[in-house]
């Protein structure tokens, strides 16, 4: 061990021409336990070996992470049908189509943004409210956050098959209701409305995930200091007083876990539409995965890798302005 | 703790990840198509020497998508197996959607799929263009099926696949109430159908169970509804190269003709799953269900008495009615062209195309099969047997090779079942089509 300090008392014997340099010179600096020492900028030195550590992770990382990425930026650029030995380059036509005579694509975007903005306010609204009602340890609390958090542990298909009888027009639990408390106008066929789909799409996920980013929130809550709240009722603070200036500000951090990782999931939301929607789904349910998976289906495997690049842009934008747009919002997240 | 120096410095680390990371980039740049057996894509091989008579041995895999037909090739394995001590036959299937969608990488390969099958229309072709499908023209077995039912399955003249269901993709209807709206007589022009949906609409009944929820099962009608009205057999062919256009009177006399339909479908058809539709049906509260005969088995399973047969709706009068109905020949065999154990897949394949095997996986499965000689003792097969010789088009749904235009096309039907106008339906479909078109 303590390898950098012999490298650093080698390097001042050879620059005084092969001399052994007075003790007195260089002073020996304390090795702290575990070999490594504090450099001058304050950042620790690692021994080499622990850089061995990550190896497999990076190995891991590179061959199904790095490199499949760099490969689809080469195929975006051909027409490859994914099994020929033969392509042509196709330059930057796959992507100008997509962006100029791709409705489908266009399609599937909106759809993504419109399930994502649904996702996104009300799974955070509603888990936060579920949140602030069940954040005390009580038996009842702790059953009731058991029973929210129950559907996270279903698998997307098994949420998506539950929905797909719930939305039945005709067996379905929700249209049995209305009709049996007499409003059958307000009946529908929900997945079966293209203007609508997508949002009662977007309802499902929110029931399945919204216990999970409760406990988030849950979590959140209860590091907030008690003598805060002291503080505000002592300042005679009311309830939205004490949640606008004491809650909310100190939930920041939760707030922003939670957006960011519901807007990735709002992206990977795919087996839950191809559940509900079929595969491929109808156009009103499409959304990016789904459509890259259907292009891939296609055997167009050179304009997928295309469009998977520009969904890695989009996901990398919207994330982008959702952390400046938290960041005006709250200022500690 | 030592003072000896570590075998590697963090440079030497560092260096050492360089140069890993830029030989792996370099691995990711190699050009797409070097997988598999890419190179062999377009080129048909014939299988190594099937079962002459000589002793097979081995493993084959047998991909499938139908998990419901599982019991029943299971028995059919066992007595091959006993029959041929030396070959394990394993099936390896998965839902019809991932084999449509995943079938051909993971076959490919010749990892899976010794023997594996392939929906009619796209995804057949991409097998046979990706040159898994061996050439089976050379089989003698070959001749154990009815030539029109495996034309599909060839390709420049090569008996590359051969299609084992026969599958009539129209619907089906429960007799017992058709018969009394119909007289016995099945409508043989349009208005004489919409006449018979009104009669058992008057009745009570949803005329109709079509799952517009579901777009592959809504589909099916589609193949009913243009087989009278386009100007030629190909039409889905022709839309998709251009040919014909949605926009064409031909196709938007469909639409209105689907218009027509809208008020025999159930409630909310167009957010109807297939489920529900077979449970409306089953329970003698739709008098058809526009899927196909490959529901039978399932209307059976939940509890259907009734006799059931087959009809298809005659879009035009009656001497402009080419075809009564609809066919598909599906579920295309083959021997894969990377298979490791060709013979012992030959010889799987073989066991297959015998009348008898044949007859125990109809009769086990109510599918008809494209096998000569096949004795139905099933009842439901026996009641659709007639079809077998009726006029009827191989369903031009799967004419489409391309899913965004099939689709598109068909997602023009439903959308004016839920209200769309038809000329708007079908100006949008063709904007789809144009920009999805094989180029």
């Amino acid at each position: 061990m303590a390898v950098s300090l012999r490298r650093s008392s080698a390097s001042a014997t050879d620059l005084r021409g092969g001399q052994p340099a007075p003790a007195a010179t260089f002073p020996e600096t304390p090795r702290p336990p575990g070999g490594v020492r504090r450099r001058r900028g304050g950042a620790t030195r690692v021994h080499p070996a622990l850089w061995l550590f990550p190896l497999p992770a990076v190995v891991l990382y590179v061959i199904f992470f790095a490199m499949p990425t760099l490969q689809a930026f080469q195929y975006a650029v051909t027409d490859w049908d994914g099994y020929s030995a033969v392509f042509r380059q196709v330059g930057l036509s796959n992507f100008s189509t997509i962006a100029t005579a791709d409705d489908l694509f266009r399609n599937a975007l909106f759809n993504n943004i419109k399930f994502l903005l649904v996702v996104v306010i009300l799974q955070t609204v509603l888990s936060l409210l579920l949140a602030l009602l069940l954040q005390r340890n009580s038996k009842s609390s702790t059953a009731l956050r058991s029973l929210y958090f129950l559907p996270t542990i279903l698998s997307s298909v098994s949420v998506a098959f539950v929905w797909k009888f719930m939305y039945d027009p005709n067996f379905g639990l929700i249209n049995q209701t209305l009709g049996a408390v007499g409003l059958d106008g307000l009946k529908s066929s929900f997945l079966g409305n293209d203007a609508t789909a997508i949002y009662w799409v977007a309802l499902c996920q929110v029931w399945a995930h919204t216990g999970q980013l409760m406990v988030i929130f849950i979590a959140g809550l209860q590091q907030i200091p008690a003598e805060l709240y002291e503080s505000a009722d002592l300042d005679g603070a009311g309830r939205w007083q004490r949640f606008r200036y004491v809650t909310w500000p100190m939930v920041a951090p939760a707030t922003a876990i939670v957006i960011a990782y519901t807007t990735v999931q709002s992206f990977k939301a795919f087996d839950l539409i191809l559940g509900l929607g079929g595969n491929p789904p109808k156009t009103s349910m499409d959304i990016l995965s789904t459509r890259i998976y259907t292009t891939f289906t296609n055997s167009q495997f050179g304009y997928a890798a295309a469009e998977s690049i520009v969904f890695m842009l989009i996901i990398a934008l919207v994330s982008f302005l959702q952390r400046r747009a938290v960041r005006l919002t709250q200022p500690g997240a | 703790m030592s003072n000896e120096a570590p075998a590697i410095s963090r440079r030497q680390l560092l260096q050492l990840f360089g140069a890993g990371g830029a030989g792996l980039f370099m691995a990711a740049c190699a050009g797409p198509g070097g997988g598999g057996n890419g190179g062999n894509a377009g080129a048909a091989t014939t299988p190594s020497a099937a079962a002459s008579g000589g002793k097979v041995s081995g493993k084959v895999s047998f991909a499938h998508w139908r998990a419901e037909d599982k019991a029943v090739f299971d028995k059919i394995i066992a007595s091959f197996q006993s029959k041929n001590p030396g070959v394990t036959v394993t099936q390896d299937i998965s839902p019809s959607n991932d084999y449509q969608s995943s079938a051909l990488q993971r076959i490919r390969g010749g990892a899976v799929g010794d023997v594996f099958t392939a929906f009619r229309g796209a995804q057949f072709v991409s097998m046979t263009q990706a040159g898994i499908y061996s050439d089976l023209s050379s089989q003698p077995f070959v001749s154990n099926y009815v030539p029109s039912l495996i034309s599909s399955g060839q390709v420049d003249g090569k008996q590359m696949g051969l299609p084992y269901q026969v599958v009539f993709n129209m619907p089906i209807t429960n007799q017992d109430l058709v018969s009394k709206a119909d007289g016995g007589t099945p409508p043989k022009d349009w208005e004489g159908f919409l006449g018979m949906c009104d009669k058992l609409k008057s009745q009570g009944l949803v005329p109709i169970a079509w799952p517009g929820g579901d777009p592959g099962n809504a589909g099916q009608l589609f193949n009913s509804m243009v087989m009278n009205n386009a100007p030629s057999d190909d039409m889905c062919a022709k839309i998709e190269s251009g040919d014909y256009k949605c926009t064409d009177d031909w196709f938007i006399k469909t639409l209105q003709q689907y218009v027509q339909l809208r008020p025999y479908f159930q409630p909310n058809s167009t957010g109807t799953a297939v489920e529900p539709c077979q449970q409306i049906f089953a329970t003698g509260k739709a008098a058809m269900l526009a899927t196909g005969s490959y529901h039978i088995a399932a209307v059976r399973g939940l509890g259907a008495k009734f006799t059931m047969d087959l009809i298809s709706p005659i879009t035009t009068t009656a001497d402009k009615a080419k075809y009564e109905g609809i066919y598909n020949a599906t579920f295309v065999l083959g021997v894969n062209s990377a298979s490791k154990n060709q013979p012992a897949a030959v010889a799987w394949l073989q066991y297959l195309s015998d009348p008898q095997v044949a007859g125990d996986y109809a009769n086990g499965t109510s599918q008809n099969v494209s096998v000569k000689g096949v004795e139905y003792t099933n009842p439901d097969l026996k009641a659709i047997s007639p079809w077998l010789e009726k006029k009827t088009l191989l369903a031009p749904r799967f004419q489409f090779n391309n899913l965004d235009v099939r689709n598109a096309v068909e997602g023009s039907c439903i959308a004016v079942v839920g209200g769309k106008s038809p000329e708007q339906a079908a100006a949008e479909a063709q904007k789809i089509v144009d920009q999805k078109r094989p180029k």
